[in-house]
């Protein structure tokens, strides 16, 4: 009974593990192991809002941004204070912090708008909050924030390198499991089931006593919370600096939208299948086709929406719909 | 004063630039108020016009006023083919999918044109003189932008007044089940607005080198999606002339601001007057979401 | 059914397993190549500097293999191999990429991506490697303010870009105080500008305007309505291809004239000219290399250093036969003088360590058709390699600056909007 109930966050324990086994046993797969990882993660971010809600949140990227930032701040503002590792922690809670403040004061605005609007309303926040950064030049502006050296006059050589090639992936996949469980929590909960209610019909769900932004507001929140925690790693602390011009990049919220609808939105599986899958043919296009990737990633992705607008979860639920299988893939 | 003289330079250039960036948002609004369809992929469709123009002056001598037609019917084009080969399976599909459909279609092109013509920022020169005012001085080529802006926005109103087709348009935006009724054909309109939304699009791509001839490359799309959803839902997303008028209005704020924004000591305005762009766009989604011009 | 289930599940992660096992089975056999590689941008926003540094590696490495027999050590001669991969001008493919060629690839000479980010992105994973990293395509000075020990640079840091134009200007028209500052604003160009504004302060300039425009501006009248108000002699900014093309289309729609006008990168291509026609003619840029620049094996010779690779007509030749006829520009020339200098540091060295060569590097100071090649010992920054000043005279795009490696006097000061429209070429007398 038990085991039917968390097969799948059971299942998505075991990719985890294997891929981290695959990582520590063979070195030279640590990286690509970390890269399928940060899809994953980010999809699974990414989904807890969009799979929940139904709602496309087109500013996700300002939430791995802004929990760039608060790392990078936690690390370089702090880091002559002698706390030494204890900044790690600082830089989390702060990335946290500040993504969650932000997603507050936008969802505050924007989750009262439907669909569209709302859309339009988070495109928004990606670029003004660039712009802000960049015009009142705050946070080092356009310059942004370095921290290799702190990191290197803290930790010392070794360990600074080793938090950037090793323990920042591993703080990820502690990040990837969070997610998943979060995402468990909300699919068995009065969230999930207010949330499944709304995005089926939300006019219904009001009429049922339903406080649709309440929950959107939570899932929102939760979501931003986790993406900036995701950026916070595998942004700042791995590749040592936060650039306006970098950080705010679209195209990640564009892939995290691929990662979710390939695998499945609003499953749990959805987003780990479908990171596992872009990012090993990422990996592999941008080792053989050099400079051809996109061409071949976009008519794929106008075949999936038209074909399998369910994902590849999508698709195993209805081969196995019936089946002992049903319970499980979810 | 001087300042006074700056800011209405920077207004009149920014009344000028804002009807181009205004013929550029009706295509969007369009779509979105016939089929319910954002297009993401905007700014792409955009660059072919960039590129038509480019390569009908490079090519043919071909002055670029005279491009605007091509770029109206390869974009009706392009309209027909993606319609029929993606989004009219997606009609009945959740939001999701048509917003990551036009999306893929956008980069697809992107691609497509890189691979094409190659990575490299391209423009040219169009000489045709210049306007001296005393405020500014602007060149011919961005007063015959504004002219042609206006003609066609005001084309396309008479248009939608005026013509069959353009009535059956409005009846069906009012009531699908009604129209379906009256016997109107509904996938065929549809394909007819996206194909006229998307033709739009390419032909202000044209228009906008008028104003910008410089900076062509497969990715100059991207800014110009943005803005365009901006205008879009200050004009009220699903009104093209909302959008047009939104259009000036966005004109006249991004130039303006600048000014007001230079006043502030230890910033850097320009950059901050993309902020308050995207801060009006929050406000005006907050207090009255159907646009300045729509109805509710 | 429990069974059942569990045993496909089984059956699936074992193929899974299996599968990402052997595809890094394929590694590369080695010794009998030396391999010097790196990720580079093939697509994304640095795809066009990206595929020029690639034929320009592509060139040298032909030019090392088959004309100097590949690379030297203790008496044999081992060819070289250039290895790439695309990094779609991302940072986390960036580091994934740069790992494997470390480990699979076994690379122990490491180019690094072109942009200052992304080189930064690749140093913690090549500093805990202990492998060498040669910035071709990273600028900023800040990237050697770090404490990394094994990353070294190639081409002239950010804060030296708009030296040369000053020193020029300073040199020719010493009564031309007032300076303008208008750059893009971004991590490269504010680097510049720091630089610039320091050495204007050193040489005695009066800064009456001084702002930057945000990237992805598409028009810029209303910082240039104000620039034109502040009324100064000299303008130095830009930032990077297209924005650079529009400052100086719009500069001419405002008819807003200088003395002189120096603005980066964008100048330096041939589309600058096809963009703007007779209206380029008299703008300036600073260039990290330019066609024409005479560093050369006599060049060398009268300045007492070796010279090491091709003459630059030989890396022009082998050059547009791998880009199929496209001129090199200074991208493609700095990412073969960093292949180059790999060649030539390993040579002296006799060794394929990482850290002999490393320490090898401090002693050397050598010329190659890109400049001269001499790091600071601590830091690795370049310290030898100067900019040059490029302006284009005559539908050409000639090197003004400095005047041992000029092809052509300067045209100073620069042709008028009006003079510019009416088709006047700046040929100097």
């Amino acid at each position: 009974m038990i085991l039917r109930k968390y097969s799948s966050f059971i299942i998505t324990l075991a990719i985890f593990a294997v891929l981290l086994l695959i990582g520590l046993l063979r070195p030279t797969m640590w990286q690509p192991v970390a890269l399928i990882m940060f899809y994953i993660a980010m999809g699974q971010a990414f989904n807890i809002f969009l799979g929940m809600t139904g709602y496309v949140n087109f500013g996700y990227v300002a939430f791995l941004a802004i929990g760039s930032y608060g790392m990078a701040l936690g690390i370089s503002r702090f880091y002559h204070t002698g706390i030494g590792l204890w900044l790690i922690p600082l830089g989390f809670t702060l990335a946290a912090l500040m993504a969650g403040l932000l997603s507050v004061l936008v969802g505050g605005i924007a989750l009262r708008l439907r669909g569209a609007y709302f859309a339009i309303a988070t495109i928004g926040v990606n670029e003004g909050l660039k712009y802000l950064i960049e015009g009142a030049k705050f946070w080092g502006g356009s310059e942004g924030i370095i921290i290799s050296k702190p990191m290197r006059v803290t930790f010392g050589r070794h360990l600074a390198n080793s938090l950037s090639t090793f323990w920042a992936d591993i703080f990820l996949f502690a990040i990837a499991v969070l997610a998943a469980y979060l995402t468990f929590r909300f699919m068995h909960s009065r969230v999930g089931y207010a949330l499944t209610a709304v995005r089926e019909d939300e006019d219904a769900a009001k009429v049922m006593g339903v406080n649709a932004t309440k929950y959107k507001l939570i899932a929102f929140i939760v979501s931003s919370c986790v993406a900036g925690l995701i950026g916070a790693t595998t942004w700042c602390l791995k590749s040592t600096y936060v650039f306006p011009e970098d950080v705010f990049e679209v195209s990640y919220t564009v892939e995290a939208i691929v990662i979710v609808m390939l695998g499945g939105s609003g499953t749990l599986l959805g987003p780990i299948i479908g990171g596992l899958i872009y990012g090993i043919c990422k990996y592999w296009l941008a080792v053989l086709l050099p400079g051809l990737q996109l061409l071949i990633l976009a008519p794929l992705i106008i075949v999936i929406i038209v074909a399998f607008p369910g994902g590849i979860v999508g698709v195993i639920r209805e081969k196995t719909r019936g089946t002992a299988f049903d319970q499980v893939i979810v | 004063m001087q300042f006074l003289g700056m800011l209405s330079g920077n207004l009149l250039n920014g009344i000028i630039l804002g009807a181009v960036y205004g013929l550029m948002t009706m295509g969007l609004s369009l779509i979105f108020g016939v089929l319910k369809v954002v297009n993401v992929g905007h700014g792409a469709f955009i660059m072919v016009g960039a590129y038509v123009a480019y390569w009908m002056f490079t090519l043919f001598g071909l002055a670029p006023i005279l491009s605007v037609p091509i770029g109206l019917i390869l974009g009706m084009a392009l309209g027909f083919l993606f319609f029929y080969l993606v989004m009219k399976r997606l009609l009945d599909a959740p939001e999701l999918s048509t917003l990551l459909a036009t999306f893929a279609i956008g980069i697809f092109l992107e691609e497509i044109a890189k691979v094409i013509w190659g990575p490299d920022f391209r423009g040219y020169s169009w000489n045709v003189g210049s306007l001296h005012l005393p405020i500014a001085t602007i060149p011919m080529a961005k007063i015959y932008a504004l002219m042609s802006s206006i003609a066609i926005a005001i084309g396309l109103y008479l248009w939608f007044k005026k013509t069959r087709a353009g009535t059956a348009l409005r009846c069906l935006v009012e009531d699908k089940e009604g129209a379906r009724v009256c016997g109107i054909n509904v996938t065929g309109f549809y394909a007819l607005s996206f194909a006229l939304g998307l033709g739009f699009t390419v032909l202000s791509g044209v228009l906008l080198t008028l104003f910008i001839p410089v900076g062509i490359s497969p990715y100059m799309g991207g800014i110009y999606t943005l803005k365009a959803f901006v205008i879009a839902v200050l004009g009220g997303l699903a009104s093209p002339w909302g959008a047009f008028f939104g259009g000036f209005i966005f004109g006249l704020v991004e130039n303006g601001s600048y000014s007001l924004l230079g006043l502030i000591p230890n910033v850097e305005p320009f950059s901050l007057t993309q902020f308050v762009a995207f801060m009006v766009l929050l406000v005006i989604l907050l207090l009255k979401p159907e646009g300045l011009l729509g109805e509710k | 059914m429990k069974g059942k289930l569990l045993k496909t599940v089984l059956t699936v992660a074992v193929v899974f397993v299996v599968a990402l096992t052997l595809s890094t089975a394929t590694e590369a056999k080695l010794p009998k190549k030396v391999i010097i590689g790196g990720t580079i941008s093939l697509s994304g926003k640095f795809a066009k500097e990206g595929q020029q540094s690639v034929w320009g590696v592509k060139a040298v490495e032909k030019w090392v293999n088959t004309v100097h027999g590949g690379v030297k050590i203790n008496g044999k001669s081992i060819p070289v191999m250039y290895k790439y991969y695309d990094d779609e001008s991302k940072k986390e493919t960036v580091t994934s990429l740069c790992e494997r060629l470390i480990t699979s690839d076994r690379v122990k000479f490491i180019l690094a991506p072109y942009s200052s980010g992304l080189t930064l992105a690749g140093a913690p994973v090549v500093d805990k490697h202990g492998v060498l990293y040669m910035s071709h395509g990273g600028a900023s000075d800040r990237i050697f303010d770090q404490g990394y020990s094994y990353v070294v640079q190639t081409l002239s840091p950010a804060s030296k870009y708009q030296t040369a134009p000053l020193d020029m200007i300073h040199k020719l028209d010493p009564s031309a105080k007032k300076i303008a500052f208008l750059f893009e604003d971004g991590e490269f160009s504010r680097a510049v500008a720091r630089g610039a504004a320091a050495h204007a302060k050193k040489l005695g300039f009066e800064v009456v305007f001084n702002r930057t425009y945000p990237k992805a501006a598409k028009d810029l009248t209303p910082v240039l309505t104000e620039l034109k108000a502040a009324r100064a002699d000299v303008l130095i900014g830009g930032g990077h291809f297209a924005d650079g093309q529009l400052l100086a289309k719009q500069l001419g729609d405002m008819a807003i004239d200088f003395k002189a006008v120096s603005i980066l990168v964008a100048p330096t291509l041939p589309g600058f000219y096809k963009a703007l026609g007779t209206m380029a003619e008299s703008f300036m840029a600073p260039g990290q290399w330019g066609i024409g620049a005479k560093y050369s094996p006599q060049s060398a010779k009268s300045l007492g250093l070796p010279y090491f690779g091709p003459t630059q007509q030989v890396f022009m030749d082998y050059f547009l036969k791998e880009s199929n006829g496209v001129n090199p520009d200074y991208h493609g020339a700095e990412a073969a003088a960093a292949f180059l200098a790999y060649v030539y540091a390993i040579e002296k060295a006799n060794s394929l360590n990482p850290d002999d060569v490393r320490d090898t590097m401090n002693k050397l100071h050598f010329m190659t058709f890109f400049g001269e090649w001499q790091i600071d010992p601590e830091t690795g920054k370049q310290v030898a390699h100067d900019m040059v000043v490029l302006q284009w005279q005559g539908k050409k795009l000639q090197i003004i600056w400095p005047p041992a490696a000029q092809t052509s006097k300067p045209f100073y000061p620069m042709l008028t909007t009006k003079q510019r429209a009416a088709g006047k070429l700046a040929i100097p007398k």
